[in-house]
């Protein structure tokens, strides 16, 4: 830098026309040439970038050739795809189903799904009358026509015998009648074609040869066949729509086993020949039904007649391998030789092949490590995409291996998140929904926060959200994640991400409203009580006894300033009030600690009136009151001043024979200006409390 | 370094009208500006370029002033001999000269200070070279070759060694708070006269030999001096061939030497981009870990995912898939993605999203995504089915005359007529064709019907 020593040498050696330049820079300090300085660099900054980027569009103009985009077909929902995705969702309003009615909007989990389910139930209860009853709906309002107002046929019109009418029951899923036809065809003597005998052989084991009357029909939007919609049951339909924890279908026939030579076995056992399209539709629905063992030797029988199977057969076998084998490496070891026989019949296997044996590895203990790793990397050299099941089953194989030592399945799901992030999914497979759960409660087993980041931002991007799976699994997946943040995050951030999934997404129970109470304690933001108690009075929390108690007892551990005690009094007198008014079923029950917090908080605002009351509350409630409530109570008396109050204050104490009256009456009694009638109350009761004590 | 810098300099003074070169000269201006400030500093611990730098300076700030103002084109031709005259005579003298414009805030100072006595020869080798020149030669190639045998000569120094001496003036300088800004823009002012250097690289100028092994002459070991100073300069213009091609490997090294550059929170750049941005909110603590994580991850990256296949199938390109996903879908097909369908199903998140159920249901009208919105009637209609309609005269009509002359703008106006389908076209056409058909007696009477 330049020292001052230095310039008047400079300006010595300057030519004349500087000479008054060196002057001015004698004179002034040296920070102004800093300043200069700077001023100058940065407007050299903006120059050298404005020029390089000159440069760079020179450059790329003669090497660019012309790239002529492709067609883009868009679908005709195209429009509103796009403003969907600037809409997104509204994170401090009730969900969209529900904003028609602000009276109706459910406030909890229970009222959620009661609210859903009725729409949905009134909806499908229209359907049915519809559908039932077309002859009163045949005029056509609608210009363009549209054919999803119109009834739908469910009654079967066909009646004589004929492959048509076969042919019809088996698109009408009418599984009972489809099989009399048959018989009924058979025993006219005409042959029924292949393609309609596959078709009943499928539905009849896909229902296992029972009706499917409970069964929602598939929804409309379902176009290759159109008999799919017709069976709209008043049950289940609506709920699937609304992604609630309705049991799925699957599970529903799983109910039901397969009979020993029912009537998919025998039609089976009549065909004249039985190709591997027969012994698929066998396979699939044994396997289903729980017929494991069945379903191999079905299996056998297909290889002794030198047929190959097909790739579905194999996936159900895979499914049911783990039922028929004990050990671990037993069940394998037929894993194993399953893939190869799938490999010599030059079955080229599928997502679900893959899936299906990662599944079935999560029943076989230590092996699943290794052998899921190793199935994982020969479904990728084999070019089928892992879908979210596949990572899922190798996620539960690790964490179930490794239940011991946490941290290597979170960094399981660190590579996996890495494989995956900035990916939108589509549902491939029915477990797909089950992954995000999984993934969060890991990140929540390991309080790995930044990782429970990943995941969150893995589910809001593009439409991934949807893979959330039905409601519990939703709850689960922001329970754990809020869980996670109460325990691991700043508070202020955890408010931000409470007011953003709070109640638009998620419903919480009283678990994770205590992890905030609880996340509010450890930074000290407990003057934010008020505020949360409101919530849980909304969320219909405020009858839940562990979480109102610890309300109370957060408010009433530690003094604060006036203006947080008044507003702490406030709520103290809300809780009573409310859980007064509560005409609830399971109205809460007052103990005595709430009770004295309640007292103590309506004490330190000086709500000497409403503190009084609720000491009268103890009484009806058979509470007793602490000694030191008590105290506190009468030193605010004595500050008061008000002796009457402290005289019926120690008859209280009196009447509730609590060892320390007698001292309460000489305290009174020494500190307060009192009437004779007063002191003469007082002292009797002094000489009962010591005689007693 | 310098060498760019006095390479685009000069280029630039050449073609003085090109307003672009114009801009990067008091930038480059600025840079040596900057320098000289880090000489000031070090110069003791630094042995060697103070002098250099000193005339460098002024060799820059001539253009500079030839460019801008006519009137001072004088004073520098004028100036740089006195200031080597000076130095010849007295070697050891600490100059100092400073030098501000007011109309242009360029900001130009020099400061000389004791010097070696090796540097000291070389210098007056080359300052009784310079005045030659100055004299013989007019004023303009004089400073060419002077530039030119300046930055021959700053050959020891590395620019590396100047950066560092920059970073240590950095850190001793009590305001640090804005400098950061100021050394990003130098070093990207570094990055630019390197991509800018365009001047074609040609073999060493022989003056360039000739005033190096003139130097060497003054030095004990002449002809080693003199090869190791030439092989200095070969290796110098290799890189300097190099870094144009935009090998910016030796550049990358020095600014990653450049660490003051960085702002103290320098970490976070290396949290991810799509970290939810209220973040910021959380403890410090959190960024740590997440870097550490970071690390780790990208450390042990593969370790649980990857390993051998079962190796029990080969990956086989038939087209048996295809074929599968061609047949009928079965029942099986249907329930399962039945089953995804429902599985993926969730509640609406806004109204939009409502109207697209309703959208692929079919109960709603459907947003236009093209131009033939609502063409499901005319779909298959090509254009000029519309449009030429003449064909449909041919026959049934006369050739000329007043119904012809009619028919043909009724055609026209049919044409032009956007709401009418082809089939109602046609239909209109043959209305008036049954007419004229049936007035043909009437029409033949009045002499109007010619056929």
């Amino acid at each position: 830098m330049v020292s001052p020593s230095q310039k008047p040498s400079v300006s010595n050696n300057m030519a004349a026309p500087s000479r008054h330049v060196g002057h001015y820079i004698q004179r002034n300090s040296r920070i102004l040439l800093n300043n200069f300085e700077q001023l100058w660099s940065h407007r050299n900054f903006g120059w050298t970038s404005a020029l390089r980027q000159q440069a760079a569009e020179a450059n790329k103009e003669p090497t660019d050739t012309i790239v002529i985009p492709r067609k883009k077909t868009w679908s005709k929902e195209a429009v509103l795809e796009a403003l969907s995705s600037t809409v997104g969702r509204d994170p401090t309003a009730y969900p969209y189903n529900f904003q028609d009615d602000p009276f109706l909007s459910p406030r909890t989990v229970n009222e959620f799904k009661l609210c859903s389910l009725s729409k949905e139930s009134g909806k499908s209860a229209a359907k049915f009358f519809i559908n039932n009853n077309p002859k009163y709906f045949t005029t056509d309002f609608a210009e363009p026509h549209i054919p999803c107002l119109m009834p739908e046929t469910v009654s079967l019109l066909l009646e004589d015998v004929s492959e048509e009418a076969l042919k019809e029951r088996v698109s009408l899923r009418k599984v009972t009648a489809a099989v009399e036809m048959y018989d009924q065809l058979l025993q006219s003597g005409t042959a029924v074609s292949m393609e309609t005998t596959y078709d009943l052989l499928d539905l009849i084991c896909l229902y296992c040869d029972k009706d499917p009357v409970e069964e929602g029909g598939a929804q409309s939007e379902d176009m290759e066949e159109p008999g799919e919609e017709v069976r709209q049951g008043l049950g289940k339909q609506g709920l699937g729509r609304q992604g609630l924890g309705r049991p799925r279908r699957a599970s529903d026939i799983m109910k039901s086993s397969w009979k020993e030579n029912n009537n998919a076995e025998r039609i089976f056992n009549l065909l004249p020949e039985r190709d591997t399209r027969c012994y698929s539709a066998l396979i699939r629905g044994m396997v289903k039904h729980g017929a494991h063992a069945k379903a191999f030797s079905i299996y056998t029988d297909l290889l002794n007649n030198r047929l190959t199977a097909d790739v579905h057969i194999f996936n159900a076998l895979l499914t049911a391998a783990p039922d028929v084998r004990d050990k671990y490496h037993e069940r394998w070891g037929l894993f194993a030789e399953l893939l190869n026989q799938m490999s010599q019949q030059k079955v080229q296997p599928n997502l679900s092949t893959f899936n299906s044996v990662l599944k079935a590895l999560r029943r076989c203990g230590s092996l699943a490590k290794t052998q899921a790793i190793h199935t994982l990397n020969e479904m990728k050299a084999m070019g089928i995409a892992p879908s979210l099941a596949s990572y899922d089953h190798i996620l539960n194989a690790f964490s179930k291996a490794a239940s011991s030592s946490g941290a290597v399945s979170t960094d399981i799901l660190q590579e996996v998140m890495s494989e995956l992030e900035g990916t939108s999914f589509t549902c491939q497979d029915p477990d797909d929904v089950l992954f995000f759960s999984t993934a969060m409660k890991i990140c929540l087993n390991n309080k790995d926060l930044e990782l429970g980041y990943r995941v969150f931002n893995l589910v809001e991007h593009g439409e991934n959200w949807r893979l959330l799976g039905p409601l519990h699994k939703q709850s689960f997946f922001y329970q754990c994640f809020f869980k996670l943040l109460c325990m691991m995050e700043h508070i202020d951030v955890v408010l931000t991400w409470y007011r953003k999934l709070v109640p638009s997404l998620y419903y919480p129970n009283i678990q994770c409203l205590q992890d905030l109470l609880q996340a509010l304690d450890t930074d000290s933001r407990l003057d934010l009580l008020p505020t949360i108690w409101k919530d849980i009075r909304a969320l219909g929390h405020d009858n839940k006894v562990e979480l109102v108690e610890e309300l109370l007892m957060l408010m009433a551990r530690d003094k604060h300033s006036a203006e947080v005690q008044e507003a702490f009094a406030a709520c103290a007198l809300d809780i009573k009030n409310v859980t007064e008014a509560d005409r609830r079923k399971t109205p809460m029950e007052w103990s005595t600690t709430s009770l004295s917090n309640i007292t103590s908080l309506l004490l330190r605002a000086n709500k000497t009136q409403e503190a009084w009351a609720t000491l009268k509350l103890f009484k009806s409630k058979n509470r007793v009151p602490k000694e030191p409530l008590l105290e506190d109570f009468l030193s605010v008396c004595c500050s008061d001043g008000s002796s009457q109050r402290a005289v019926e204050l120690v008859q209280l104490s009196a009447a509730f024979c609590l060892s320390d009256t007698a001292k309460l009456a000489k305290r009174t009694l020494a500190e307060l200006d009192l009437t004779e009638e007063q002191r003469a109350v007082l002292s009797e009761l002094e000489s009962t409390g010591e005689s007693s004590g | 370094m310098y060498r760019f810098l006095f390479r685009t300099v000069y280029t630039a003074r050449k073609s003085s009208v090109h307003v672009y070169e114009a801009c990067v000269l008091p930038a480059k201006c600025d840079k040596a500006a900057v320098f000289r400030f880090a000489n000031g500093g070090g110069v003791k611990a630094l042995s060697t370029c103070s002098v250099r730098l000193c005339e460098k300076k002024d060799n820059v700030a001539s253009p500079i002033e030839e460019e801008k103002t006519l009137a001072e084109k004088p004073v520098d031709p004028t100036e740089t001999p006195t200031l080597v005259t000076q130095k010849a005579e007295d070697d050891s003298k600490v100059i100092k000269m400073e030098e501000q414009r007011e109309e242009e805030p360029v900001v130009l100072k020099t400061e000389d200070e004791g010097t070696t006595q090796q540097q000291v020869d070389v210098k007056t080798e080359q300052v009784e070279a310079t005045p030659a020149e100055v004299n013989t030669v007019a004023a303009k190639s004089g400073k060419d070759s002077l530039l030119d045998i300046l930055g021959g000569m700053k050959v020891v120094v590395t620019s590396k060694r100047k950066l560092r001496n920059l970073n240590a003036w950095e850190s001793q300088d009590s305001t640090t708070n804005s400098k950061p800004a100021a050394m990003e823009s130098t070093i990207s002012m570094f990055q630019k006269a390197t991509k800018e250097a365009s001047s074609p690289s040609e073999t060493l100028d022989p003056q360039l030999v000739a005033a190096a092994s003139a130097a060497a002459s003054t030095l004990p070991d002449s002809s080693q001096v003199a090869s190791e100073l030439l092989r200095q300069l070969r290796q110098q213009q290799t890189v300097t061939e190099a870094q144009k091609k935009g090998d910016m490997n030796n550049l990358g090294d020095i600014i990653a030497d450049m660490r003051v550059g960085k702002k103290p929170n320098w970490k976070h750049s290396t949290r991810p981009v799509n970290q939810i941005q209220f973040d910021d909110d959380g403890p410090g603590y959190t960024h740590e870990k997440r870097i550490n994580k970071e690390l780790s991850s990208s450390r042990k990256k593969r370790v649980y995912l990857s390993g051998p296949r079962l190796d029990i199938f080969r990956h086989t390109t038939d087209k048996d898939g295809v074929e599968s996903a061609v047949a009928r879908p079965t029942l099986w097909d249907i329930v399962l993605a039945n089953d995804l369908s429902l599985s993926t199903e969730q509640t609406h998140r806004n109204g939009l999203e409502e109207m697209i159920q309703w959208t692929k249901e079919g109960r709603m009208w459907q947003y236009p995504i093209n131009n033939e919105a609502g063409l499901e009637e005319e779909a298959s209609v090509p254009f000029h089915e519309h449009i030429f309609l003449e064909e449909h005269l041919q026959e049934g009509f006369p050739r000329q005359g007043p119904v012809r002359h009619f028919m043909e703008l009724v055609v026209a106006g049919l044409s032009k007529n956007p709401y009418l389908t082809v089939q109602q076209k046609r239909d209109h056409i043959s209305w008036f064709r049954d007419y004229f058909h049936q007035k043909e007696d009437v029409l033949k009477e009045a002499e109007v019907y010619l056929n």
